[in-house]
């Protein structure tokens, strides 16, 4: 206990026997040592200033608390008839408490906790590496019993592999999830999405509220059973049209859809995948039918997602190998109601770990890439109207995982949006047809029953 | 620690009314008798704009009360700092605790199994102490009748489990007597 407390003090101490010690990095956020660029400024900035006090901001009742130099002293009690607060060794370590990095704080039931979480973090670290030892075992008997072909073991020790890998990745996150730098890195959105703590971080933020707000959305407007049977999102997705992001089901000015929005889609667990975007408006009035149909506002392909690489720019995807159906603005003609447009992200391939062993991923080698020139060159799926994103689905076995929604309506700028677009229908406006209502007078023969 | 009395607080309480003597504050009670908000049927907030005239929602009267009643601990209002040393520090307390737990759990279930095993064997051996197998790699006949598990039965019969003294009282039997002897000084 004493050598922890010593430990933590002993920056405190250095202060103490260091009375020339300049205290430059005071703006400074005191233990963000990654934003090493800042510090280096405010050094530049004290050494070529003229030398200031310690705080010219501090006022002299304040600096009672802190001045620890004989001289300071006496100049306080001179000038300002102050007299310094507490002992010197007190002062200096108020003083000095700024430039303490976090995990040396000198308090006892801190450094104490930490001590016992570190215990912890050993712990587990020493337990991860006795899992993957342990794993490294099972592969080896694992390719034995494949080579002998004993199927039954070999089912038994893929699912205890599997087993095993779930077990790895909840070790990850337990060593690192009482660690209060990492928490902190998390809250002010540094945190790297390559490590599994932060991904787990993040996927439970989202969890708590912005998912739930989605999936009320898209439940209580019916996107689900309307366009897709079911959806569980499992990738956050957030919409933005140039600067301005847009809520979840949030209405949208048509002229601000007028060009391809940018996605942020954001995958909470590791790797590289391939997704297919489209954007469906359920919302089509069809005259002839007296009903409503599908029309297809974007599809693309092939598109690379990763937990760091989220950000989609649907306008500046590649058009040979990605794009099927370019952006079209979305639009509600005059006198219909508001129109939902479904954001959908579908995965391509199997949904599956990609690590899994070797023999699965072989049997299950789908064709992860989507062939685009093909579906263009076939008409069923390069036509707007009438696009089923249901048969799409199925035909390339793609499964939705991300979703979003927003919606349009008729406005002031959606004629213009609609004429730029070269689409017909500008100037047509849709109306009730009228039901007259019975006539008031009934003839005699005529009875109620 | 005794919690300080109620009795002032309930006098200026606006919930516990104390009954009003109809004595000299007769006048008092009929001037502020119409203003007292009666609680209607509506959950919707009444608008206080267009109805002119003091009211009072009671519900807002009891969240204040509550909130601000000096029983009530004051929110802690902690810098960045502080709140991530608490926090460390609840972690820390928190995974002891688990720790603890788990260390108990291991140990309630190491002794079941032992008795669970001290069960087993009991049932399988007979008078002279020996097993099926044993019998058959001695060369002597099977135990007939009730002799094998006969222990064990009785042991299941837990007969007279409940006359004597509790059972956290007892102490394990052994075959000399302990090495220091009775504590006397023991109490719960």
């Amino acid at each position: 206990m004493t050598m922890a407390l010593e430990g933590a003090c002993r920056p405190m101490a250095r202060c103490v026997q260091r009375p020339g010690l300049k205290r430059i990095n005071l703006q400074i956020r005191t233990f963000t040592t990654s934003n090493a660029s800042r510090q280096e400024v405010t050094d530049i900035t004290s050494t070529s200033s003229p030398p200031l006090p310690a705080n010219p901001f501090r006022s002299p009742e304040s600096s009672a608390a802190v001045v620890h130099k004989p001289q300071s002293e006496r100049r306080l009690i001179a000038q300002h008839g102050i007299y310094p607060i507490g002992s010197r060794r007190r002062r200096a370590a108020i003083a000095s408490t700024p430039s303490i990095p976090f995990h040396q704080l000198p308090y006892q039931c801190f450094q104490e906790a930490r001590k016992v979480l570190q215990q912890d973090r050993v712990e587990k670290v020493a337990e991860i590496a006795e899992q993957r030892r342990r794993m490294e075992k099972v592969q080896t008997s694992l390719a034995q019993s494949q080579s002998t072909g004993d199927e039954p073991s070999v089912k038994q020790l893929e699912r205890r592999l599997r087993d095993m890998r779930q077990h790895l990745e909840e070790l990850k996150i337990l060593a690192d999830i009482n660690d209060p730098l990492v928490r902190k890195k998390f809250e002010d959105g540094l945190g790297d999405m390559n490590k599994p703590i932060y991904r787990h971080l993040a996927d439970k933020k989202w969890r708590s509220y912005k998912r739930k707000v989605l999936v009320q959305r898209i439940t209580q407007m019916n996107v689900v059973p309307d366009i897709l049977p079911h959806i569980d999102p499992t990738i956050a997705v957030s919409l933005s049209f140039g600067r301005k992001d847009i809520p979840h089901g949030g209405l949208v000015l048509s002229t601000l859809s007028e060009d391809a929005p940018s996605l942020n889609i954001q995958p909470f667990d590791r790797g590289e995948r391939l997704v297919t975007i489209a954007v469906i408006n359920p919302d089509v009035p069809n005259v002839a039918k007296d009903g409503f149909g599908y029309r297809c506002h974007f599809l693309a392909s092939n598109i690379s997602i990763s937990p760091t690489q989220t950000r989609v720019d649907l306008a500046s995807l590649d058009p040979e190998s990605q794009v099927i159906l370019p952006w079209l603005p979305a639009f509600a003609q005059k006198g219909l109601d508001y129109q939902r447009m479904g954001v959908f992200v579908l995965q391509q391939g199997s949904i599956s770990e990609e690590e899994t062993s070797t023999s699965t991923t072989e049997e299950q080698s789908s064709p992860a890439n989507l062939p685009v020139q093909e579906i263009l060159s076939a008409a069923r799926y390069s036509k707007r109207e009438n696009f089923v994103l249901r048969s799409f689905v199925d035909k390339y076995s793609l499964h939705p995982v991300g979703v979003d929604l927003f919606r349009t309506q008729w406005d002031e700028g959606t004629a213009g949006v609609m004429r730029r677009a070269g689409i017909p229908g500008w100037d047509v406006e849709f109306k009730r047809k009228r039901i007259y209502p019975l006539p008031y007078r009934r003839l005699k023969e005529e009875r109620y029953r | 620690m005794q919690p300080p009395s109620m009795a002032l607080l309930r006098a200026f309480s606006p919930l516990w009314k104390a009954p009003i003597r109809p004595s000299i504050f007769s006048g008092l009670l009929q001037t502020h008798q119409p203003q007292q908000h009666t609680a209607d049927f509506s959950s919707t907030a009444p608008r206080c704009k267009r109805k002119k005239g003091k009211r009072t929602d009671m519900r807002i009267t009891n969240i204040r009360y509550h909130l601000f009643h000096p029983m009530t601990p004051r929110p802690l209002r902690w810098s960045r700092n502080r709140h991530l040393r608490h926090w460390t520090i609840h972690r820390a307390w928190q995974l002891y605790q688990h720790n603890l737990r788990h260390k108990r759990d291991e140990e309630l279930q190491k002794q079941y199994f032992s008795m669970y095993n001290a069960c087993e064997a009991l049932r399988n051996i007979d008078n002279y102490g020996l097993t099926a197998e044993d019998r058959t790699a001695m060369g002597e006949p099977p135990s007939e009748g009730k002799e094998t598990g006969r222990l064990y039965r009785i042991a299941m019969l837990k007969r007279g489990m409940w006359n004597g003294p509790p059972i956290e009282y007892a102490r394990i039997q052994t075959d000399t007597p302990p090495r220091n002897g009775w504590n006397h000084q023991w109490t719960r």
